[in-house]
């Protein structure tokens, strides 16, 4: 890795490390090896959000170009998001792609992806299952993502009829992941989503 | 002490060889001592002209030197040209002349002393405090970016016998011309009459390098004005670091990086041939952190690149160039000729390079009828007359491992038909060739739709 990229991600670390939103627990970073080259974050679920009370881990990977090329984040927390992919957890966010700008940082890389959880930008959306539902069927997008919070990223809420129906393709041999993608995208219509799975 | 006084002494008796040209056409070569003012150097050109000392003037880079700055103050280097020209004053006791203004204060300090740290902006304000100028330059005889010289000549007859009215204030007084009035010493009639008196006449200001010895007054040096000393410490914005000297931005913030970054940054965006074709400017790029109307204006300072890169940059430029000019490449590897063809004519043929002779639309061989698009997965020959393992065949061919690699790892953007390679991410693609930016999706090869997106996002 170029040096400038070392040096630089360096200097943000130690700068995210030493935030205000780090004091609040609201984002964290994290080395996974000595040469700066790759970096683990962590945002926490933004109030008011079926976010909230969850954790969500990312995985960031420095390019040697940087700062002049963005930082390459995708979820490893699985998420529920229109922007995010459910599958791979890549991310759609301008800055990450052809808006990125050598002035920004880590910390402003995590608190846009933190921003992001606050408000969806459903038009230029990531996972269009998700988009859809959260255009069409805000309830039921609400309580899915509070589902998937509660699951991958420790969040309070447990929906019970939501874990029943997963439990139930599971006793039918489903993976349980794959049960859960199939009813969220279904609106946790059991037939749909049976169907979906054996067809 | 002793030993100390001597040494300095042998260091600055150095003689500095240096040309005088002269108002009536002939050039001196004298050698001077750093340490002489300009009085002794009309007191020893004075009589060479058969003149008196005080009928001299001596002019140097825009200004008329008084006679006690010292010659060693006054930024000459090795071979420099100095201008003696009678002066028009009326000499001694006479204050009833009609230059009586500059009587009491004739001739002035070096423009290298007078001159601040000139700003991009023209609005900043006059700060007595700033420190003396410096300017780099891309010299092409040294190859590298030098310090620089800043000189003056008239604007009319290029001569160097030319005193400035006043100092430039800003780079747009330097690189603009007719922005500063002067006094031109060698032809005031005729330059002043140039246009029959409707414009005064102005000054001319280039630039020398400061490293090599001159090599006449042809020998200038491009100016790299975004590059400038840091005197205000500030930090680059991509590694942090104060460096000098820095690269300033000509975007309204004039955010600033070392010359390294830059460096890095120019390697990066012309290995993802990113730069942008400008109408105006050439091949050029914003500043990094995308602000509006920040692209580099004066190309030279791509010069910071390694000579293989620039070499590369040079390339990109052209072949941006002709493409925009609704131009080919020829498409034969190691060829790449650009080709700028008149009509609509389908066959080209690559006159003055490697002669092939090809179709336009598809870039392969020149053939009749339609274009032959080509098939993924059977791209060899079927009309063979004799039996050839057909596995050999394929691996026996002259750049056939780069042509399969390109045609199993990409696919053309269906815009621009820039081979283009996905590694990660969604099948939403967007070329990144400067000035397509298409947006496509990799499964269908056509524009992106929200059928895509719903129907098959990650394939």
């Amino acid at each position: 890795m170029a040096n400038i990229a070392a040096q630089r991600i360096k200097r943000e670390f130690k700068e995210v490390i030493k935030s205000e939103e780090v004091a609040k627990c609201a984002i964290k970073v994290e080395l996974v090896n000595d040469n700066y080259t790759e970096l683990k974050g962590e945002i926490a679920g933004p109030p008011d959000t079926p976010y909230e009370g969850g954790n969500f881990i990312l995985e960031i990977k420095v390019p040697e170009t940087y700062p002049f090329n963005p930082p390459k984040v995708r979820f490893i927390t699985k998420i529920w998001h229109p922007n995010i992919s459910s599958v791979t957890g890549a991310i759609c966010l301008d800055i990450l792609k052809d808006q990125w700008a050598a002035a920004m940082t880590l910390r402003t890389v995590l608190l846009s992806l933190q921003a992001l959880l606050s408000a969806a930008e459903p038009d230029d959306p990531q996972d269009a299952v998700v988009a859809k539902q959260f255009k069409e069927n805000a309830e039921m997008f609400h309580l899915t993502a509070c589902h998937w919070t509660n699951i991958y990223a420790g969040g309070p809420s447990v929906n019970k009829d939501f874990d029943d129906k997963i439990k139930k393709l599971v006793e039918m041999g489903v993976d349980e992941h794959e049960a859960r993608v199939a009813l969220s995208s279904y609106n946790w219509d059991m037939e749909r989503a049976t169907e979906q799975l054996f067809s | 002490m002793q030993q100390l006084f001597f040494f300095g002494k042998h260091t600055i008796s150095n003689t500095l060889n240096i040309y005088i040209k002269t108002s009536n056409g002939s050039t001196l070569s004298m050698n001077l001592n750093p340490q002489w003012d300009i009085k002794n150097v009309k007191e020893i050109v004075g009589p060479k002209l058969g003149l008196q000392p005080e009928e001299l003037k001596i002019i140097f880079a825009g200004k008329e030197l008084s006679d006690t700055v010292i010659i060693a103050d006054c930024d000459l280097g090795q071979c420099s040209v100095l201008h003696a020209v009678k002066t028009k004053r009326p000499v001694k006791f006479d204050n009833s002349g009609v230059f009586s203004e500059e009587l009491e204060d004739v001739g002035s300090k070096p423009l290298c002393e007078t001159l601040k740290d000139l700003s991009n902006n023209e609005d900043l304000p006059d700060n007595n405090q700033q420190p003396k100028a410096h300017f780099y330059v891309y010299c092409a005889t040294c190859k590298a970016m030098k310090q620089g010289k800043l000189r003056v000549r008239c604007h009319f007859c290029k001569s160097g016998a030319f005193t400035v009215h006043s100092d430039p204030q800003s780079w747009t007084d330097v690189l603009e011309s007719k922005r500063i009035t002067g006094q031109c010493e060698n032809r005031p009639e005729e330059c002043e009459n140039i246009l029959n008196n409707t414009e005064p006449t102005f000054a001319d200001f280039y630039f020398k390098c400061a490293e090599h010895t001159s090599l006449g007054e042809d020998d200038e040096a491009v100016p790299l004005f975004l590059v400038r000393s840091n005197v205000r410490s500030i930090p680059c914005l991509a590694c942090g670091d104060v460096c000098n000297p820095i690269l300033v931005f000509p975007c309204l913030e004039g955010h600033v990086t070392c010359l390294e970054c830059f460096n890095v940054y120019c390697s990066s965006r012309l290995r993802d041939r990113q730069f942008y074709q400008h109408a105006e400017y050439g091949y050029t790029l914003p500043c990094p952190t995308g602000c509006e109307h920040s692209y580099i204006t004066e190309v030279h300072h791509f010069r910071l690149l390694s000579e293989p890169q620039y070499a590369q940059y040079q390339k990109f430029a052209t072949e941006e160039y002709v493409l925009n000019a609704g131009g080919v490449l020829c498409p034969q590897p190691n060829c790449g000729m650009g080709i700028i063809p008149e009509g609509d004519c389908r066959k080209i043929a690559c006159i003055g390079g490697c002669g092939f002779v090809f179709c336009r639309l598809c870039l392969q061989g020149y053939h009749i009828g339609p274009c032959d698009l080509p098939d993924p997965d059977n791209t060899d020959r079927k009309d063979c007359d004799y039996n050839v393992d057909p596995v050999r065949a394929s691996q026996a061919r002259w750049d056939e491992a780069s042509k399969v690699t390109i045609k199993v790892s990409t696919k053309p953007c269906p815009k621009c038909k820039t081979p283009t390679e996905r590694d990660g991410g969604c099948m939403h693609m967007v070329c990144t060739r400067s000035g397509c930016g298409f947006n496509w999706c990799w499964v269908c090869q056509t524009p992106w739709t929200r059928d895509c997106m719903g129907s098959h996002w990650f394939g």
